[in-house]
Formats: C-alpha cells, sequence, structure tokens
C-alpha cells in the first residue's frame, strides 16, 4: 500500500541523511546563524539567573488562560518577523530579477535566490502569516480577554486550552525545523495540485507544509469548542447575551467558523497525505483524480478561514473605538447581527476564489452575488465604527491610531474585494498581484487590529503602558510602508504582473518595484521602533505603571480587575447589570474590585502533560515527515497512552484559601502574571514527592 | 468620564455573586464534547463532499465502478449490528440511571462485541476487494469509497478502544462525575458513528448499488 | 472538574435514558433501513426518484435518532446541542450541495465528456 519512494530510506532515519541540512546554502547558513544568536543570550540569561524552573513551573506547565494567551502572542510574533523577513526577501528578489539584464548573485541566474528556494520563501511565508502568525496572535487575545468580558475565573477547559496551545506550538516548530532540516513546500500556501502530488514534489517540503498546517488546525479545532462552550456556559450572573462585550461576539462567531471549517482544511490535507504515502488518486492528473476537488475543499475552509482572521480584528476595534471616543458602540445589535451573518455569509461564497475553474455561468454569477452579500453587513460594520466616531470625544493615543488605521484600510480591502467579485473583472485579475494586494490590504487589516489590541490590552496583563512615543512612531512607519509598497502592489496587478514570480520579464515595472522595496524599508524602521518600544517600556515599568482602568474610559468587565490581573481573574464574581457593564460601575462610582470578604478560589492544577503531548506530536509530526515509521508509530502510541492514563488521574484541583485571596487582594501584593511562586502547583511533582 | 448613555446602578442592587456555583462539570463537557462532535461531523462532509465529485464513472478509470464493489445485502448486515450495538450501549445508560454497575459493565462489553463485529465484516469486505485488485490506488473512484468507509472503521476503533477504558473505569472508580461525564460523552461519540453510517449506507451502498 | 458535590446520576443527561424510546429509535433506524434496502432490490424506480426516496428514508432514520436515541429537544440541558446541530446542517447542504453543483455544470463545459465519447477511461 505505502508508494515506492525514489531516494534513500533506512528503517531508522527513514529519508533522513546528512545531505539534507543544507549547510551549503549561504542563505540558510545565515539564518542559522540569527536563530543561534537570537537564542543564544536568552539561554545564557535564562541559566545565569537560573528561571528554568520558574519557566517550567509557571509558563509551560500552567493552564492560566491568560499565559496560555501571552505564550500565543510570544508565538505569533516571533512568526510574524519570520514571516517578514521571508517578506522581504521575496520583495528584494522581485527587485533585483526585473528584466534579463538583471544581475545574478549567489548561486540564482536573475536576482540572489535560485527559483527552489524562492519558491520555498514565498510558500513559507504565505503560510506563516495566516496560519502561524496573525491567526496565532488573535487566538491568544481570545484566549486572553473573552474569560475576563464575561466574569469568568478561566476557560470552560483550561487542560484542553493548554493542549492546543502546545499543538500549535509543535505545528510552528515543525516549520522552523525545515529551515534548518530538509526543505519546506515550494506549492504556495495554498499548496497547488498536482505540484503537491509526488511525483511533481517528491521531497519532504510539501509533508512539512501538510503536517504543520495538519496539527495547528486540530488546536485550532478544539480552541474553538473551548471558546465557544466557555461564552455559552460560564457568563457572569447578569451576563445575558445581549451584555456581552462586542469582542465576545465577535470570539462568538470566529469560533464558530474555527469549529465547522478546520475540519474540512483536515480532510482537504489528509486527502493529499492519502495520495502521497498510499499512491491514492485524489487529486492526480490522470487515473480518475480530480485536482479541482482539492481546490474546492480548500477554500471550503479557505474563505470561512479569512474571516476567522478578521472578524476577532473587528472585535479589537470595536472595543478601542468606544473607549477612545468616549462612547458606547453606535448599533451595537446592527453589529452583532452584522458579524453572525458574516459567518455565515462566509461558507457560501469560497468559489469565488476558483471563478476562472470554468464552471457553468449560473455557478460563477451564484458565488459572485453571495460574495457581494458579505458586502453588506461589512459596510454596515464601517457606518457603525463612523458613527461610534461621529461626535464622539476623540482622542488619538496609539490604540486608536491603529484601529483607525485599519479602518481606512478595510475599505481599500473591501471595495477591491468588490472587484474581484465580479467574474468578469476577475477573469483578467485573477493570480495577478493585484489579488495579493487585496488580500494584504485585508490582513493587514487584521494586523493593525492586533497592534491596537497589543496597545490597548498590554496594560492590563503586565501592569504598565507601552511607551506612548515610540509606539507612534511604530505607527507611523509601518503605515507609511503599507501605503507604499501596496499602493504599487495594486498598480502592479493591474499592469499585468502575475503573483509568485522569481523573474520579471518587463523591465518598465522597476520604478513601482523600488517603490515597493522603498515600502519594505520603512516597514524595517517600524520593527526598529516596535523593539524600542518594547525596551523603553519595560525599562521605565515603574514609571508607566497604572491602576485597574488604564484608559479611563474603557468599557466592559476585564477593566474592572486588578492589574495586572491576578491568576484568580476575580476574586469575587461580579453581577452584571446592563451592557458596558465596566463604564457603568465607574459611572455610578463603584469601582471597587470585589465586595471585601472573600472566598475559597478551586483552580485546576497545573500540569506537563499538555507540553508532553505537544512534544508528541511534534515527533509524529516530524517522523511522518520523514517517513520514520518508529518515531511516528510510538509518538501516536504515547499520545493515546497519555490521553488514557491522565483520564485515571482524580486531580481535585487546588484550593486558594479566602484568607489568601485576601491577603493578596488587600495588600496589594504583586499578583500579576510574571511573578514567581503563586500559581497553582504542578500536579506531577506530586509524583515525586 | 465619559457620556452615560446607560443608566446607574441603584444602591440596592447586588454588586457581587459570592459563591457563585461553578458551571456544571457534567453539562459543561457534554456540550464541549457535542461541539467536538460537531465538527467531527464536518470531517465527513467534507469525505462525502469529495465522494460526489469522484463518483463519476470517469472517475473510475477503467476500473470497477461502485456498483461492482458495494454488496447492499451485506452492508445491511452490517447497518443492523451497528444498530444493535448502539442499542446495547442504550441499554447501558439505562443502568446507569439505575446506578447498576453490572449492567452498565454488560452493556459495554456488548456493544465492544459488536462493533467488533461490524469492523470484522468491515475488514473482510475490504480483504476481498483488495484481493480482486479492487485496492484504494487502482482509481480515484476506489480511493474515495476505501477512505470514507475506512474513516468511519477508524471511529469506530476509537469508540471500541474508549469503551474498554471505560469499562476498567466503571469497576474501579464506580460512578464518579468524570466516569459518568465520559459515559455520556462516549455515548455521543458511539451513537454519532450510526448515524453516520446511515448516510455512508445510503448514498454509498445502496446509491452505488443502484447505478 | 472538581468539588461538585450533587450526585452526577442525577443529572437530565442521565435521566434521560428511557429504555421505551431507545427501544422505538432502535425499531425505526432498522425498520427505515430495510424499506430503503428493499426499494434498492426491487430497482423499480428512475435513479432520481430512487436517490430523492432514500435520502428521505435515511433523514427520517437520523431524524429518529435525534430524538429518540440522542434525546435533543429544547430543553435547558439540550437546548444548545439542539441549537448548534440544528447550525451545521446547513453546512452539510451548502459544502456538498454547492460542491456537487459547480462540478456537475463542470463536466460539460471541459473535456471530461469528450473523452468519454472516445471512450478512454484514462
Ligand atoms: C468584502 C469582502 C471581501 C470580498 C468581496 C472578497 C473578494 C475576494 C475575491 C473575489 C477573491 C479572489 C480573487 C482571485 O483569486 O481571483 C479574494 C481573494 C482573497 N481574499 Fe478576499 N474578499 C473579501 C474579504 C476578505 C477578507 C476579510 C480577507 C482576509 C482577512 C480576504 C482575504 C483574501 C485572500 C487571502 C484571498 C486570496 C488568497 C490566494 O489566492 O492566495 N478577503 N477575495
Ligand atoms: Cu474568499
Amino acid at each position: 500500500m505505502l508508494v515506492h519512494l525514489q531516494g534513500a530510506w533506512n528503517p531508522w532515519l527513514g529519508r533522513l541523511t546528512l545531505s539534507q541540512i543544507p549547510y551549503h546554502s549561504p542563505i540558510v547558513l545565515g539564518a542559522f546563524a540569527f536563530a543561534l544568536l537570537a537564542a543564544a543570550p536568552i539561554v545564557g540569561l535564562m541559566t545565569y539567573y537560573q528561571k528554568w524552573g520558574y519557566l517550567i513551573r509557571e509558563w509551560i506547565t500552567t493552564l492560566d488562560h491568560k499565559k496560555i494567551g501571552v505564550m500565543y502572542i510570544i508565538i505569533g510574533l516571533v512568526m510574524l518577523l519570520r514571516g517578514f523577513i521571508d517578506g522581504i526577501m521575496i520583495r528584494t528578489q522581485q527587485l533585483l530579477a526585473d528584466g534579463p539584464r538583471s544581475a545574478a548573485h549567489l548561486q540564482a541566474v536573475h536576482g540572489y535566490l535560485p527559483p527552489f528556494h524562492f519558491d520555498q520563501i514565498y510558500s513559507s511565508h504565505g503560510t506563516i502569516m495566516i496560519i502561524f502568525a496573525v491567526t496565532v496572535v488573535l487566538t491568544g487575545f481570545q484566549n486572553i480577554i473573552v474569560p475576563l468580558q464575561i466574569g469568568a475565573r478561566d476557560m470552560a477547559f483550561p487542560y484542553l486550552n493548554a493542549v492546543s496551545l502546545w499543538l500549535t506550538a509543535a505545528g510552528a516548530a515543525l516549520v522552523m525545523i525545515s529551515l534548518f532540516i530538509g526543505d519546506f513546500s515550494h506549492a504556495g500556501w495554498v499548496g497547488i495540485v498536482p505540484l503537491t502530488e509526488l511525483p511533481y514534489s517528491p521531497g519532504v517540503g510539501v509533508d512539512y507544509w501538510d503536517w504543520a498546517l495538519q496539527l495547528s488546525s486540530l488546536g485550532t479545532t478544539l480552541g474553538a469548542l473551548n471558546l465557544i462552550t466557555t461564552i455559552i456556559m460560564m457568563r457572569a450572573p447578569g451576563m445575558r447575551w445581549f451584555r456581552m462585550p462586542f469582542f465576545t461576539w465577535a470570539t462568538l462567531s470566529t469560533q464558530t467558523i474555527g469549529l465547522t471549517a478546520f475540519p474540512v482544511l483536515g480532510v482537504a490535507l489528509a486527502l493529499l497525505s492519502c495520495d502521497r504515502y498510499l499512491g491514492t488518486h485524489f487529486y492526480t492528473a490522470g487515473l480518475g483524480g480530480n485536482l479541482m476537488l482539492y481546490t474546492d475543499l480548500f477554500w471550503i475552509w479557505g474563505h470561512p478561514e479569512v474571516y476567522f482572521i478578521i472578524l476577532p480584528a473587528w472585535g479589537i476595534m470595536s472595543e478601542v473605538i468606544p473607549t477612545f471616543s468616549e462612547k458606547a458602540l453606535f448599533g451595537y445589535t446592527v453589529m452583532v447581527a452584522a458579524t453572525l451573518s458574516i459567518a455565515g455569509l462566509s461558507w457560501a461564497v469560497w468559489l469565488h476564489h476558483f471563478f476562472t475553474m470554468g464552471a457553468g455561468p449560473g455557478v460563477n454569477l451564484v458565488f459572485s452575488v453571495s460574495t457581494m452579500l458579505v458586502g453588506i453587513p461589512t459596510g454596515v460594520k464601517v457606518f457603525n465604527w463612523s458613527l461610534t466616531l461621529y461626535r464622539g470625544r476623540l482622542r488619538f493615543e496609539t490604540p486608536m491610531l491603529w484601529a483607525i488605521g485599519a479602518l481606512f484600510l478595510l475599505l481599500v480591502g473591501g471595495l477591491t474585494g468588490m472587484m474581484l467579485a465580479i467574474p468578469a473583472i476577475n477573469y483578467t485579475v485573477h493570480n495577478s498581484v493585484f489579488v495579493v494586494a487585496h488580500f494584504h490590504t485585508m490582513f493587514l487589516v487584521s494586523v493593525f487590529g492586533i497592534f491596537a489590541g497589543l496597545m490597548y490590552w498590554f496594560p492590563k496583563v503586565f501592569g504598565f503602558r507601552l511607551d506612548e512615543r515610540s509606539g507612534r512612531r511604530f505607527f507611523t512607519f509601518f503605515s507609511l510602508g503599507t501605503v507604499f509598497v501596496f499602493a504599487a502592489m495594486y498598480t502592479l496587478g493591474l499592469m499585468g504582473m502575475t503573483r509568485r514570480l522569481d523573474y520579471l520579464y518587463n523591465p518598465h515595472w522597476q520604478a513601482l518595484l523600488i517603490i515597493q522595496e522603498f515600502g519594505i524599508f520603512l516597514y524595517c524602521v517600524s520593527v526598529f521602533y516596535f523593539c524600542k518600544m518594547i525596551y523603553v517600556s519595560i525599562r521605565d515599568r515603574a514609571k508607566e505603571a497604572h491602576g485597574q482602568d488604564v484608559w479611563r474610559t474603557s468599557r466592559t468587565l476585564e477593566w474592572m480587575t486588578l492589574t495586572p490581573v491576578p491568576f484568580y481573574n476575580f476574586a469575587v464574581i461580579p453581577v452584571v447589570h446592563g451592557r458596558d457593564a465596566w463604564a457603568m460601575r465607574r459611572d455610578s462610582g463603584l469601582t471597587a474590585t470585589s465586595p471585601g470578604d472573600y472566598e475559597d478560589i478551586n483552580l485546576p492544577n497545573n500540569t506537563i502533560v499538555p507540553a508532553m503531548l505537544g512534544a508528541l506530536a511534534f515527533g509524529f509530526g516530524f517522523g511522518m515527515v520523514w517517513r520514520i515509521w518508529w518515531l511516528a508509530g510510538l509518538s501516536l502510541l504515547g499520545i493515546i497512552g497519555l490521553v488514557i492514563l491522565r483520564s485515571f488521574a482524580d486531580d481535585r484541583g487546588f484550593t486558594l484559601t479566602a484568607a489568601t485571596v485576601r491577603r493578596m487582594e488587600r495588600n496589594h501584593e504583586d499578583t500579576g502574571i510574571v511573578t514567581d511562586h503563586i500559581s497553582p502547583p504542578v500536579a506531577e511533582l506530586a509524583l515525586f514527592q | 468620564m465619559s457620556r452615560t448613555a446607560h443608566r446607574l446602578i441603584g444602591p440596592e442592587e447586588p454588586l457581587w455573586a459570592p459563591h457563585h456555583p461553578e458551571a456544571d462539570p457534567v453539562s459543561l463537557h457534554t456540550l464541549g464534547f457535542w461541539l467536538y462532535m460537531m465538527s467531527d461531523a464536518l470531517i465527513f462532509a467534507a469525505l462525502f463532499a469529495a465522494y460526489a465529485v469522484l463518483d463519476h464513472p470517469y472517475n473510475a478509470a477503467g476500473g470497477p465502478q461502485i456498483s461492482d464493489v458495494v454488496h447492499p445485502v451485506a452492508a445491511f448486515i452490517q447497518t443492523v449490528i451497528i444498530f444493535t450495538s448502539v442499542f446495547a450501549y442504550s441499554l447501558a445508560m439505562v443502568g446507569l440511571k439505575a446506578g447498576n454497575r453490572a449492567f452498565v459493565i454488560g452493556g459495554l462489553v456488548a456493544a465492544v462485541l459488536l462493533g467488533a463485529a461490524f469492523l470484522g465484516l468491515e475488514l473482510r469486505d475490504f480483504a476481498v476487494l483488495i484481493a480482486e485488485g479492487a485496492t484504494p490506488d487502482r482509481s480515484g473512484l476506489l480511493s474515495v469509497f476505501f477512505v470514507l468507509v475506512a474513516t468511519h472503521g477508524i471511529h469506530m476503533v476509537f469508540g471500541i478502544l474508549w469503551m474498554l477504558v471505560m469499562i476498567v473505569q466503571v469497576a474501579m472508580k464506580g460512578f464518579t462525575t468524570a466516569v459518568v461525564t465520559r459515559l455520556l460523552n462516549l455515548r455521543i461519540f458511539w451513537m454519532f458513528q450510526a448515524s453516520i453510517w446511515v448516510c455512508v449506507f445510503v448514498f454509498v451502498y445502496l446509491n452505488g448499488a443502484y447505478r | 472538574m472538581s468539588l461538585h458535590r450533587a450526585d452526577p446520576l442525577d443529572h437530565p443527561d442521565v435521566r434521560n435514558a428511557s429504555g421505551i424510546a431507545f427501544v422505538a429509535g432502535y425499531a425505526a433506524s432498522v425498520g427505515l433501513m430495510a424499506i430503503a434496502l428493499m426499494v434498492t432490490l426491487r430497482h423499480e424506480m428512475s435513479y432520481v426518484r430512487f436517490v430523492i426516496a432514500v435520502a428521505i428514508l435515511g433523514g427520517l432514520a437520523l431524524l429518529a435518532q435525534a430524538v429518540l436515541m440522542f434525546r435533543l429537544d429544547l430543553s435547558g440541558g439540550q437546548r444548545w446541542k439542539t441549537i448548534s446541530l440544528l447550525l451545521v446542517v446547513p453546512l452539510f447542504v451548502l459544502s456538498i450541495g454547492l460542491t456537487g453543483w459547480m462540478f456537475h455544470t463542470l463536466y460539460p463545459r471541459t473535456m471530461l465528456d469528450f473523452m468519454q465519447v472516445q471512450g478512454s477511461g484514462m
């Protein structure tokens, strides 16, 4: 049944040989050196200050939704940086390889990247940015904020939450390791068939892409059911449906998509794996396969996925804009309806990604109309945000700047999306960089939303504000970079430049390519200010420390808790009296974080099992990629065994007595997220005592 | 301060809910697991979509057509067996209601045996097909046939494994909250396999035989 | 998860087990599938009518299972399960139905038909 592979294979190492380590490529070596340089000081400092125990006790084993969220965000930001470097490389190659006279560097004929390497870079750029950067950071925000906004002490399933995190981490680790062992897919983030089939991609690149996506999509599905259950079941008394903060609504529709769409991706990829491992003919070009079946399944997931990415960003905008307009969100109910209908509609538009497949005109018509229908609720949202701003008392602090920037980008991205939704136009610009510019504008709405959320909620979680000065410069350079890169890209698209080119045949594009490269330079400057912002803020953290309600005009329940949020969130669960619960309390002069008498709080123990499951999942993925069957098999058995074993343990959890809570709240003890020694104990440690 | 578009909280209104009960763990877990099954169901939706595409005479690539590989009567026997297995599990649930351990374990054992019988028939069916040369790598049509049916089969395998674990846990621990919750989740899981099988039986076996 | 003192056997999900309902659900499922089998073996209808007939029978069997085996209803405990199921069913219809439709219109417009006329299986 297993397909016969060309090339070396042995039972111990599978397809892995020393020659798979690309030490002959100067670029990979450079990346390796960079990774070492980045990792060495961290490892050194951790060892010097003896922080490994802290890391394991307080972070790796944690079930606290805020810490899990922070780890999601850290993974996502690291991947964002990696994807950004890929982006620089793509842009630079296209700039250098324009026209037959363009110079050759390193091992390339034009530019500095040979085609196979270039293809891997744009594939990993897309995969990383969409699946491992933006999605992961947004998941982190939802993890941190939703339980706080609905007045809960944790997620419905804290243990499962950690499992989701570590599955995602395993997927990210697979992508990262592909840089140094073997290669990555060269078939685009969407996995173009039949290029992904074994005869055309005999290496391990496609398998890396496949299993990395598979693992993280499993993590996302589990995270989705967790968040949905949390929102349905864990709301504080009085938190009726139409009193929920808008971000929570956005999360609910996002995760509905996550729950239902990701399994379809799983199937699309699993059938590809069947082709690649078992020799079946789902997507092959002969023997009864159908390549368009892959495209179909992929986009059944793919289009809902783009809303999975943008809805939480819209949720963040809907929190930030009212806060800095000092006014309630305009048209809350309509907003909720719009969000839910977008989630629903997102399931009925996917063919617009392959209008050119050649289905009948009726089909294209229906999907064109359904795509345009999405524009209605989206437009409603734009108007609602604008009307929230209208006659508001506007304060342009950094979160607000990002939110307004997102609003403008949404307009550009939405309108170009409408253009693409017209089949007649689509036939001419499909697969051009016009499409690339469209979806980058859209994803940048999410990225702007992410930075808005980062600036907005950072003080809540860590207890001090981010530096405003460098924050503004970060925003300015990032926005300018966006304008330069993507205005030029839209133009190039209309001039006929197709996507994914490692060599451009038209020297007349040079000017616009230079403009794009200049935009990239501005982005680099913005990254510098981002790092400076983090550095300055940490340095001056004592000066920037703040109380519970950092912005003084925020409206939702998360601002009621102590800052930084203690690990039990609420000493006593609050009663909610209406929408914008915190604004109501503050305006009524009721700003206490708890009633003054306390109660025992029961929390789950920390546990190492989720991290072990993640490690085993990584082992499974790695084994499958290299066809090291014993490794994959043992890892799978290990996962099953661990799950069964844990189901036999009776974890009674850990009780924080009322006296302790009183002491912590009254003395303003440092209960912040980075403090040591206050979290629940690690369950497995009991085994060693 | 922000403009007040909302009413203020009166002094008599309660602000806190001390000793607010945690969400009932059984309901919480069964709902979460149910949602998981919804996403599992969409795995089958995608597989059926694939089946709808590849179920075209052209996709047989000159090899056996679907009507050559499905046997509706044999599949009906499988259908009855899986329904009976689910029925046995349901009876165990009646036993659970009465708090009767022996009854629950008996029902689970019966469900396991019937599930194993179902899988045995399925494997025999596969073995015959493969011996005839109707292998999954013969054509796109056979690929989707095998993978769809086997995906259901793998679910059955995990269901049986889970039931074996639960037999041990019921015997060891009795009806603790955790055990009862797992029994309820497993009920959802096992019944779902029967529901999915209805779709497989109707759209693959019967529909295939009618061609 | 932890210190819930209530007896789990009093939970509505345990209480809703009912021998009568289970017997009825079992009988309905087996019966409906038996009818579907008969319809298939008789082979009297046109193909389209046959598909509609077995789809209805299958749908009824699923409905019987949802109500009698899963015991779904709109009571407090089951409400969200029922709602989520009702929200997922349209996704089945959309994903399978629209996929079927697009490929159905695709084949006459591409070379597949032509190849069939030529009698080439490959
Ligand atoms: C008003 C709403 C939108 C409309 C009408 C719309 C329309 C379209 C259309 C018609 C295409 C296909 C272009 C082609 O390949 O020929 C497309 C591609 C794309 N859109 Fe949108 N879109 C909208 C919103 C979004 C959002 C919110 C996102 C993401 C956050 C997004 C991300 C993408 C991506 C990633 C692609 C193409 C990916 C690829 O081919 O690699 N779109 N859009
Ligand atoms: Cu789309």
